[in-house]
């Protein structure tokens, strides 16, 4: 696990540097085991950051979300660089903004934390309901050490760990400026076996299980928020001339956003899986991600997120591309 | 009318009795918790925490059409609410019906809204007492609720072990006790005395909690506090805290139109987002999730307690415990106090 006091040390470097106007981490929650987005613009800050396995967040949502309103008359845009923490999995949004010319890499200050899984919050909370002052979780091994309100308690990895970790192929970050831990070797294969069973079902199943999915969507929009791939300036879902999609919630016009997303996101989702876990209602929706992502690896040997040196899949042609499924 | 039981082995069977009206309770979709309209008594998850969604959304819907209408055609269709007929949500948390009670004041302050007042008029709410804290984001005492609170409630059932106390609170709920009466029985001596230790327990299980004494006054002052920014870094602003807050009530209206009909709907609409002061000239008085979070939290507690004397904000927890990136609205408030 990261040295704690090694990546202050190394925060504390880095926002002190004149080229350097954010950093981007994480710190304790304000309750239970929680931990949350860190924005450090001082070396004083730095003291509250941690890195644990309950650092869920991608950070690199916040490298596309930052609004820029006008400035005032005469001010000028600060420019400096924006450092920021990122797991393997996250890393990968890094490369993919950067394949998209989000922004340019020299924007960029990458904190690399090589990775062992972090947790599913929600099975953390289930197994230790009620916990409300800050307790911890670190790794041990083949075990996660739980302590909070004086008790400390000792559960497999397996039990708690996000399930996006137990299938995950870069657990060290791709792109990195500082690694704050020695690389982590890979400890899991993906077979998508998870998703076969949506796979197998016919395409009345099918409806049959979206629609009961999607009918539970609120619209809240924190899949697309939270989406490191999700920054287009004017997004659809906001426009009101034209409509493209109505505000109305029903099982259509839910159906068509949830499918519109997962249309945009083939080829570009990095599997953060981000989107499944802010879901309030629990839909399923890296079911439709990772459908897509097979079929795109399947189809086009590709996989998004890998290396600033690619082209994006959808915007680039090859006379090499399989055609034999175009009806 | 004097305390009733209702064991918990003929709760089906009073469901199955309510199921001749529009009845509302919470039932499980995967381990999603949500009020639904209950046809089968079997659906219904009464031993639950707390619903993700609230049920504000019986009363006040995410979407509803307020009339149809065609081209050409002068007439518009209204929609009859009265159609909805009588409807119960059966189970709500205290804090949760108190939640209506105070969207009550906007709905009936400078206009009468009639589509939700009428709803309001058709709907009962039977409550269900937290002998347990729903989560350990609760504070519901600190904003005048209680876990055992009876505003704005009808009927209130307090879990007691095998049994449900029920008390009966209004004549609306007097009148729905009395179908259900054969499955009660008259509430043995000493019920109602458990009841309030069950009450008082409860109350002090709250883990969390927020003096507001001055905040109202404070928050307009800290118009231009640095804290604003610190709080809101993180928000991506998403409409988690807004349409999951029983007490949020803003909305937008649109019409939408196929050919040469259309329906003008009204649907919930969040201050988290950004075309929601979006100006057609492209102006937008909100430009970034720092003003989006200073309105959230200065109108929950400033400027509704302003104008109808009451928070706007009942302390069910939600917006915590739902939150992607853990902003903490009693986080804030401790700041704004300390401010």
């Amino acid at each position: 696990m990261v040295d704690q006091a090694k990546l202050r040390e190394v925060a504390r470097e880095v926002i002190s540097r004149e080229d350097v106007r954010l950093l981007i981490g994480y710190r304790p929650g304000t309750y239970g085991f929680r931990a949350r987005p860190a924005f450090v613009e001082s070396a004083e800050q730095v003291e509250e950051l941690v890195f644990t396995p309950a650092c869920v967040s991608n950070l690199a949502s916040y490298l596309v979300l930052e609004e820029k309103p006008p400035l005032p008359r005469g001010a000028e845009p600060d420019n400096r660089k924006v450092a920021v923490m990122v797991k393997g999995c996250d890393s990968r949004a890094l490369v993919q903004q950067m394949v998209e010319k989000a922004y340019e890499r020299d924007h960029l200050v990458v904190l690399g934390i090589p990775c062992s899984g972090v947790v599913d919050m929600a099975r953390v909370e289930a197994r230790f309901p009620g916990v409300l002052s800050a307790g911890s979780i670190i790794r041990e091994g083949d075990d996660f050490v739980l302590s909070f309100d004086g008790k400390t308690e000792k559960v497999p990895a397996a039990e708690l760990l996000a399930d996006k970790c137990k299938r995950c192929r870069y657990p060290t970050p791709l792109v990195s400026d500082i690694m704050l831990d020695d690389e982590v070797e890979r400890f899991a294969e993906d077979d998508f076996s998870d998703i076969a069973e949506l796979e197998g079902k016919s395409v009345e199943e099918k409806w049959a299980y979206w629609a009961e999915k999607f009918s539970r969507c609120i619209r809240c929009y924190s899949c697309r928020n939270v989406c490191p791939m999700c920054y287009c300036e004017d997004c659809i879902l906001d426009r009101l001339k034209p409509v493209w999609m109505r505000r109305s919630v029903d099982i259509s016009e839910n159906t068509a956003f949830h499918i519109s997303r997962a249309y945009h996101l083939a080829g570009r989702c990095i599997q953060c899986g981000e989107c499944a876990r802010v879901c309030p209602v629990d839909i399923p929706l890296m079911e439709l991600n990772r459908k897509f992502y097979k079929d795109v690896e399947e189809l086009y040997d590709y996989e998004p997120g890998l290396s600033t040196e690619a082209t994006p899949l959808l915007s680039t042609f090859s006379v090499e591309d399989r055609e034999d499924f175009i009806l | 009318m004097a305390d009733k039981i209702l064991k918990k082995d003929k709760a089906a069977e009073a469901l199955k009795e309510l199921s001749k009206f529009r009845l509302f309770a919470p039932a499980k979709s995967d381990d999603v918790v949500l009020f639904r309209q209950i046809e089968d008594p079997a659906e219904a998850c009464l031993d639950y925490a707390n619903s993700t969604v609230p049920p504000k959304k019986v009363v006040f819907p995410q979407t509803e059409t307020l009339f149809r209408f065609k081209l050409g055609n002068p007439e518009l269709r209204e929609k009859n609410v009265e159609e909805e007929g009588t409807t119960v949500i059966f189970g709500l948390r205290p804090c949760d019906a108190r939640a209506m009670s105070i969207v009550d004041n906007l709905f009936s302050w400078d206009y009468e809204d009639p589509y939700y007042l009428k709803r309001r008029e058709l709907t009962t709410l039977v409550g269900m007492a937290c002998v347990t804290p729903p989560s350990v984001n609760c504070f519901c005492a600190s904003v005048g609720g209680e876990p055992f609170g009876t505003e704005n409630l009808d009927l209130l059932l307090v879990d007691m072990g095998e049994e449900y106390l029920v008390k009966v609170l209004t004549d609306k709920g007097g009148k729905l006790a009395e179908t259900i009466g054969s499955f009660m029985e008259n509430a043995p001596e000493g019920a109602a005395a458990k009841a309030e230790e069950l009450a008082g327990a409860a109350r002090e299980a709250l883990s969390r909690s927020i003096d507001t004494s001055g905040i109202e006054a404070k928050l307009p002052a800290l118009w231009d506090s640095p804290l604003w920014k610190e709080v809101s870094a993180a928000c991506l602003g998403c409409g988690i805290c807004t349409y999951l807050c029983p007490t949020c009530h803003c909305f937008d209206i649109q019409d939408e139109v196929e050919d040469a009909e259309g329906r003008r709907c009204r649907m919930w609409d969040s201050c988290m987002f950004r075309e929601y002061t979006l100006h057609a000239s492209g102006h937008n008085p909100r430009p970034t999730r720092k003003e989006r979070t200073r309105n959230r939290i200065s109108h929950k507690y400033s400027y509704f307690p302003g104008k109808f004397g009451v928070i706007a904000c009942v302390g069910c927890g939600r917006c915590v415990n739902l939150c992607p990136v853990n902003i903490d609205i009693l986080e804030i408030l401790g700041k704004v106090v300390e401010a």
